[in-house]
């Protein structure tokens, strides 16, 4: 299988004032299609800003990332844009539904703005898609009607109705209980076996971890390593300091 | 797009006390406008079905004659074959009359005052009756030898009512003075400014009065069947009359009696004939109207900046709080033109919805005023020409109000449109408040 991700030599710096905070620094990472990876370490290890980059929602300060075979530091704002809408799901840690739209029509929006689909077609998909995360009996409700795991599969459902490529979560687990994460995780697992999408999600939850088949770690914004294979993880979960990078890359 | 309107209605009913607030003042500007220019257009068409009665027609064809260069009189000779000229060359025609003209002091035993004289033969105007109501005696006895019509204003300063005499003093067209008797046969109901200085005589004593032979008079009226052709009428009269040997005044647009000194100034002696239209006969009072017309886009503009500046503002606000959506939707793939889209489609459901119910609210305010028939004091009838007020909110105005204030209202919410789209998705989602 090929990369769906590539990252190369990429840094990333923010500047605050006068001050340029560095927040990744020489990361390099491939990702494989199909693949169900977690992002690990603590808070202000550059988790968030790793997806950023993969997401295409910000732009590194130097390096390469390219993102199904494209380099996203040479696409117009526009390019941009169409790759996230139709390579990429997003799944939020604190949902970020449109509030005035029902569940039906936040899981549908992805779809309108790729103007590929007929009503008919649409209706389909997202209906598939909401009995797949049994939200079908909520269709019309608000999000402000849902509990926080629902809104949560309300998001995996939009996030995967474009049927995208790669679907990146952030924390995704982060504000829901432990039960209600864990069947979040559950539902995202069968979605990636189902249908082979790749999974990439940031979490510091060790729970949530062992879910992956590979634990990338991140700390000061430089990675620490990558551990894949059940035991590799297990045991990455259990010392979260196992094998120097170089030999962990796949 | 079905979406993006939908988004934007139901965040404006998420919002709805600011959502009622905005529309509420976009709906009072709107109300204004409709009620101030259904005010002008009630002034206008009051003003024509009077002026086009009392003291114009449609169309005047009228003059000067000139015994020398330097002394004038408001008078067309021979004006039957004149009559004649103007029906071959007018078929648009509805009808026409001809009147008698003057300037003169009328008398009583306690007072005077210098009016307008008209000289009317009663029996061929058809739409004098429909515009003076009698508050006492008969117009019809106007066709009466010597018998004057004046306004009720006019009788209680002259102190005088039905059957009381008046003396009338004036310069003949040879200079000289010459009074004559009338009696009062009717006391007309004020109509506004009109009724401050017109009066009405039998025709036949006003030719007594400035001792004018029969076959003189002082104007035309000319009515037709579509007063908006008086353009292109007065335009080929002209022409036609000129043609015939007439010789024809240049193009001045000003009432008959403002012409005086500027024709005494020329240097010509004999007849000349003048043709205008029923706006330039009344342009001294037009521009009331125009003004009204005017003041009321000043005010409905002052009001729209106040409250561009209020909405512009709002959608600042919106944009804070909505943020992070705005983050949400660029980073699903929202392409900026339809963020802005989405935001100034808020923008124009807001003024939409404020204006079509202002103009609703114009409507019915003029409604209700017209069936009150409100009263309006001595002073503004001069420019209101009417003892009461006239709404007339027209259906082109109401059209005006909803896509200018509608269009202001989404232009201003461009900007704050224009400058969410530009955010960064990562700049927007990470936005705190």
């Amino acid at each position: 299988m090929g990369s769906i991700v590539s990252i190369r030599d990429v840094v990333k710096e923010y500047s605050l004032g006068k001050v340029v905070v560095p927040a990744l620094r020489g990361v390099s990472l491939e990702v494989e299609k199909g693949e169900f990876i977690s992002i690990a370490g603590p808070s202000g290890s550059g988790k968030t800003t790793m997806l950023n980059l993969i997401g295409c929602v910000d732009t590194a300060t130097r390096g390469v990332v390219e993102v199904a075979g494209q380099d996203t530091g040479k696409l117009t704002e526009r390019k941009l844009t169409a790759l996230r809408l139709d390579t990429i799901g997003f799944i939020f840690q604190s949902f970020n539904l449109v509030s005035v739209l029902t569940v039906f029509q936040n899981v549908e929006f992805p779809l309108l703005l790729q103007r590929k689909l007929n009503g008919a077609q649409r209706k389909a998909r997202v209906m598939q898609l909401l009995e797949q995360v049994g939200l079908a009996t909520h269709a019309k409700h608000r999000p402000n009607e849902l509990s926080g795991g629902q809104r949560q599969r309300v998001a995996v459902a939009r996030a995967l109705v474009t049927e995208p490529q790669i679907v990146l979560a952030d924390e995704p687990t982060a504000n829901l209980d432990s039960v209600t994460g864990q069947a979040i995780i559950d539902l995202m697992k069968s979605l990636n076996q189902q249908k082979g999408t790749t999974f990439i999600f940031s979490t510091h939850d060790y729970k949530v971890m062992q879910h992956a088949n590979a634990v990338v770690r991140l700390a000061d914004g430089k990675l620490q390593g990558r551990e894949t294979g059940e035991a590799a993880v297990a045991a990455a979960l259990k010392g979260m300091s196992v094998a120097p990078v170089a030999q962990a890359a796949p | 797009m079905l979406q993006l309107f939908q988004m934007g209605a139901r965040s404006l009913w998420q919002h709805r006390t600011r959502t009622l607030l905005l529309g509420a003042a976009i709906a009072a500007v709107s109300a204004l406008l409709i009620a101030l220019t259904s005010l002008s257009t009630g002034m206008r068409t009051t003003m024509l079905v009077s002026a086009t009665t009392l003291s114009t027609g449609h169309l005047n064809v009228a003059g000067f004659y000139k015994v020398t260069s330097g002394q004038s009189a408001p008078v067309v000779t021979d004006y039957r074959k004149l009559m004649d000229v103007v029906k071959d060359a007018v078929p648009e025609i509805d009808y026409l009359t001809e009147r008698g003209r003057g300037w003169a002091k009328i008398i009583s035993d306690t007072g005077s005052m210098q009016v307008g004289l008209a000289g009317v033969d009663i029996s061929k105007e058809a739409g004098f009756k429909k515009v003076v109501t009698a508050l006492s005696g008969n117009l019809d006895d106007l066709a009466k030898p010597g018998a004057i019509v004046i306004f009720e204003e006019q009788a209680k300063k002259l102190e005088v009512k039905v059957g009381d005499r008046l003396t009338i003093s004036a310069a003949t067209p040879r200079g000289t003075s010459n009074t004559i008797d009338v009696t009062v046969v009717a006391i007309g109901q004020n109509i506004g400014m009109m009724s401050n200085w017109n009066t009405f005589m039998n025709g036949t004593s006003l030719r007594e009065l400035y001792q004018l032979n029969d076959d003189t008079a002082g104007a035309i009226h000319v009515y037709l069947k579509d007063i908006n052709q008086v353009k292109t009428v007065q335009a080929r009269l002209r022409k036609v009359l000129a043609e015939k040997g007439y010789g024809v005044m240049d193009d001045d647009p000003r009432a008959f009696w403002m012409k005086f000194q500027s024709v005494n100034r020329e240097d010509w002696t004999g007849q000349k004939i003048d043709v205008t239209t029923w706006e330039d006969e009344i342009s001294f009072v037009k521009w009331t109207v125009d003004g009204l017309t005017g003041l009321a886009v000043m005010v409905t503009i002052v009001l729209l900046v106040i409250i561009g500046v209020g909405i512009m503002n709002v959608m600042w606000i919106t944009i804070r709080e909505r943020t992070r959506e705005i983050g949400t939707l660029r980073a699903i793939g929202m392409q900026r033109a339809r963020v802005l889209g989405m935001f100034v489609i808020e923008g124009f459901l807001l003024g939409l919805a404020g204006t079509v119910s202002g103009t609703a609210l114009g409507f019915a305010f003029s409604a209700a005023l017209n069936a009150a028939h409100a009263k309006v004091p001595v002073a503004a009838q001069l420019f209101l020409m009417t003892d009461h007020l006239v709404m007339l909110p027209t259906v082109a105005w109401a059209v005006f109000a909803v896509l200018f204030i509608t269009g202001v209202i989404t232009a201003v919410s461009l900007v704050p449109s224009f400058l969410a789209a530009r955010m960064k998705p990562i700049t927007a989602m990470s936005h705190i408040g």
